[in-house]
């Protein structure tokens, strides 16, 4: 008898399933995964430290960057950071304005995630619809901030804009079209027997095993802990919005994609109750350190025109002190812990991003899997890659 | 020396010394509009008004000397509702022209309006429009733009001593005229302490903002005064000077030569290798060249006529050091005692 041997597979760092530039090392025993190093770093842009180079206003579109695929939740983290440390009331209408542009890009990144899992498995067909629905969010966002992916348009102390007729008219187009197209996505995967036995007790991690790691998000609901942000530290008024915490029970993949299944849900009916409850009232605050003001007031007062400039061209003085807070991105606790010196700068700015942790999961999940496996796993867990690098 | 109370700290200053420096050597950032460390106490922006126990009103507090046993507040609510209300009328008529200004980004009014977060203070347009009066080829005045603090006429009377600009008119016709044009040397230094944009330079005009250039600092390459200032550089060009209070031993001050002749550093017509001159026409040639050809005549010439023959004249604009080594080179290797220096530019 011959030792058995294990060879190493390069699974990415350009490989479709790895949904960026995640590169996983694997040892392979046969087609059975016996060990995974995940690589990470292809995307490192030094967001981090270019924040502490940039004033407050300026870090806003940097965020975007960080989960593009869901880009108006993490304006908020970082705004609701600033916003604590300057300890700014934010008004009612932006609040909602910001629940909607957060649960639209959650929608987004689910529609990302479920379009590619699907993929990855062997289900062509899904990414199309899912695609077409997440283009009419892009067509939201355009309407709104102008920008379909990344749209920058949450500001400190506020949003960028008001709200147009088109936007309350598409908004609710969504909201009254997307149950129809929720229901497609199901009868596509929910009941398929590929797709069930491709996904049961696959990936299969424990609500303890799951904490420990430090998973958040869709993928520890998935083992069953109902931790939600939006839930346990509410933030921007989400405890004005009646919606559930789906779980799952076994933490294998299939469970994973039913909490992302649920969440779908959960989220347009938040976006139905924001956008119908809108409001009245200004959508920024009146802080004349921080709201930057409109084209008619600058075009005919010296100190608006000044403020603006200043705010623009400066920005605003955040006092001393350090603040963590933390929002539920689409795919976990996304938190920005903030170092202010009493400068237009951050001292610094550390990010808590989700998918790090969930991508370190990746070894304890893979190790025992056959190698087709991992791409579901992969999928289930939904890294983005511009958050881990960042 | 004299104690005072400043926001509850005890201090400890000279005699004769203003409140408002005895604040800032604590640390204390009193606003101001007027005040110039380089001038007498003006008082013309009323932005410096501090409380002083006893006395009925606030007083200004720049050219209000310390007394012993002064209790002092400079910051209240009650002086933040006077400093925006003083304010809010420099405002009124000030130009809305931040966007174009070249002085926005390092503007004193723009500093001090965001600091006090002033808002609501509607364009009056002016029932008559200021006059367009002081001006050269170099410094143009913007009338709309000026807050009649009177730095620019006290510089031009305290720091040169020349006294060729006042502010003439009342209220609304207040504005800055030449009152000795002829005596005006466009030196600048009212352009420099000028807290907005109502003095500016023509040649840098539009040419960059401030913040998008970086500051170099170096010294004056003019005369031996070794004057400090900073160039504005913008995409290797040198685009404006700036100076600061507190540099060197011209303090912030130059003369018209420092502060404006500056162009020539990027001029196209500058000489970039050396010329040697061939039948009356000059060609280009390498430094080894060059100094090849200037080594050989000037022996050849020594050889024949003696070092007599032979005169060196040194330029200003070199250092002391270049200086000291020319006439070294043209006394001990050439020979000569004739060395001489234009000694002026």
């Amino acid at each position: 008898m011959t030792d058995r041997k294990t060879i190493t597979l390069n699974m990415g760092p350009h490989h479709p399933a790895t949904h960026g530039v995640l590169r996983v090392i694997l040892e392979l025993d046969g087609e059975t995964v016996v060990d995974a190093t995940p690589v990470i770093g292809y995307l490192h842009r030094g967001i981090e430290k270019i924040c502490e180079n940039r004033n407050y206003q300026q870090i806003i579109p940097l965020t975007d960057r960080l989960d593009y695929a869901a880009a108006s939740a993490n304006n908020i983290g970082y705004c609701l950071t600033v916003e604590k440390l300057m300890g700014i009331d934010v008004p009612k209408r932006a609040q909602y304005l910001r629940v909607i542009m957060a649960e639209l890009a959650r929608i987004m990144g689910h529609h990302l995630w479920i379009g590619t899992h699907a993929l990855d498995i062997g289900a062509m067909t899904v990414i199309f619809y899912a695609f077409r629905d997440r283009e009419m969010i892009m067509a939201i966002n355009e309407e709104i901030a102008g920008y379909r992916l990344t749209p920058s348009f949450i500001r400190i102390g506020g949003v960028a804009r008001d709200t147009t007729d088109e936007f309350i008219k598409l908004v609710r187009d969504f909201v009254k079209w997307f149950p129809k197209a929720l229901e497609g996505y199901h009868t596509l995967l929910t009941k398929n027997k590929i797709w069930t036995t491709r996904t049961m007790n696959i990936g299969v991690i424990s609500a303890k095993e799951a904490i420990n790691y430090g998973l958040t998000g869709p993928s520890l609901r998935g083992s069953g802990v109902a931790y939600d942000v939006r839930k346990a530290f509410p933030y921007s008024s989400y405890n004005d919005f009646e919606f559930q915490v789906p779980i799952g029970e076994n933490g294998d993949v299939y469970d994973r994609f039913l909490v992302r299944m649920e969440e779908f849900k959960q989220s347009i009916n938040i976006i139905g109750q924001a956008i119908e409850n809108l409001p009245a009232g200004p959508i920024q605050t009146d802080n004349p350190w921080i709201s930057s003001p409109g084209l008619p007031e600058v075009q005919n007062d010296i100190s608006a025109l000044i403020r603006r400039f200043m705010i623009n061209a400066r920005g605003a003085a955040v006092p001393v002190g350090e603040v963590y807070s933390a929002v539920e991105g689409a795919k976990g606790e996304l938190g920005f812990y903030l170092v202010g010196d009493g400068s237009e700068h951050p001292y610094r700015l550390k990010i808590r991003s989700s998918c790090f942790y969930l991508a370190s999961a990746l070894p304890r999940l893979l190790v025992g899997h056959m190698v087709a496996d991992a791409v579901a796993i992969i999928g289930s867990l939904d890294v983005v890659l511009g958050e881990i690098d960042r | 020396m004299v104690t005072l109370k400043i926001d509850g700290s005890d201090l400890s200053v000279p005699a004769g010394t203003t409140i408002m420096e005895a604040a800032r050597s604590a640390g204390i950032d009193v606003p101001s509009l007027c005040y110039h460390k380089r001038l007498s106490p003006i008082g013309s922006c009323n932005m410096c008004i501090v409380t002083v126990e006893g006395r009925p009103g606030p007083v200004t507090s720049c050219n209000t000397p310390v007394e012993e046993g002064l209790v002092v507040v400079t910051e209240s609510e009650a002086l933040d509702v006077q400093r925006v209300a003083n304010l809010k009328k420099i405002l009124k008529h000030h130009a809305l022209d931040c966007p174009v200004c070249d002085k926005a980004g390092e503007c004193d009014l723009q500093n001090m309006v965001y600091r006090f977060g002033i808002t609501d203070v509607p364009f009056e347009p002016r029932t008559q429009k200021r006059v367009e009066g002081y001006a050269t080829s170099l410094i143009r005045y913007w009338p709309e733009r000026c807050i009649m603090c009177r730095r620019c006429v006290t510089a031009c009377r305290e720091v040169k001593g020349i006294g060729a600009i006042d502010i003439l008119g009342e209220n609304e016709e207040s504005r800055l005229i030449p009152v000795a044009a002829d005596k005006c040397k466009s030196c600048g230094e009212c352009m420099f302490v000028c807290p907005t944009g109502a003095l500016t330079e023509n040649l840098s005009r539009y040419k960059g903002r401030p913040w998008l250039g970086d500051r170099v600092k170096t010294t004056c390459a003019y005369c031996g005064c070794g004057c400090q200032l900073e160039l504005d550089v913008l995409e290797n060009m040198v685009i404006g000077v700036h100076t600061k209070t507190d540099d060197g031993v011209n303090r912030g001050s130059l003369c018209v030569k420092g502060r404006f002749g500056y162009e020539f550093i990027g001029d196209d017509k500058r000489l970039k290798t050396p010329l040697i001159k061939e039948n009356g026409t000059f060609r280009e040639a390498t430094w080894d060249e060059a100094l090849d050809f200037t080594a050989k005549r000037l022996s050849a010439i020594k050889n024949e006529f003696g070092p007599d023959s032979i005169a060196g004249l040194s330029s200003a604009r070199c250092t002391n050091e270049e200086n000291y080594l020319f006439q070294k080179f043209i006394r001990a290797v050439v020979g000569t005692n004739n060395v001489d220096h234009c000694a002026r530019l």
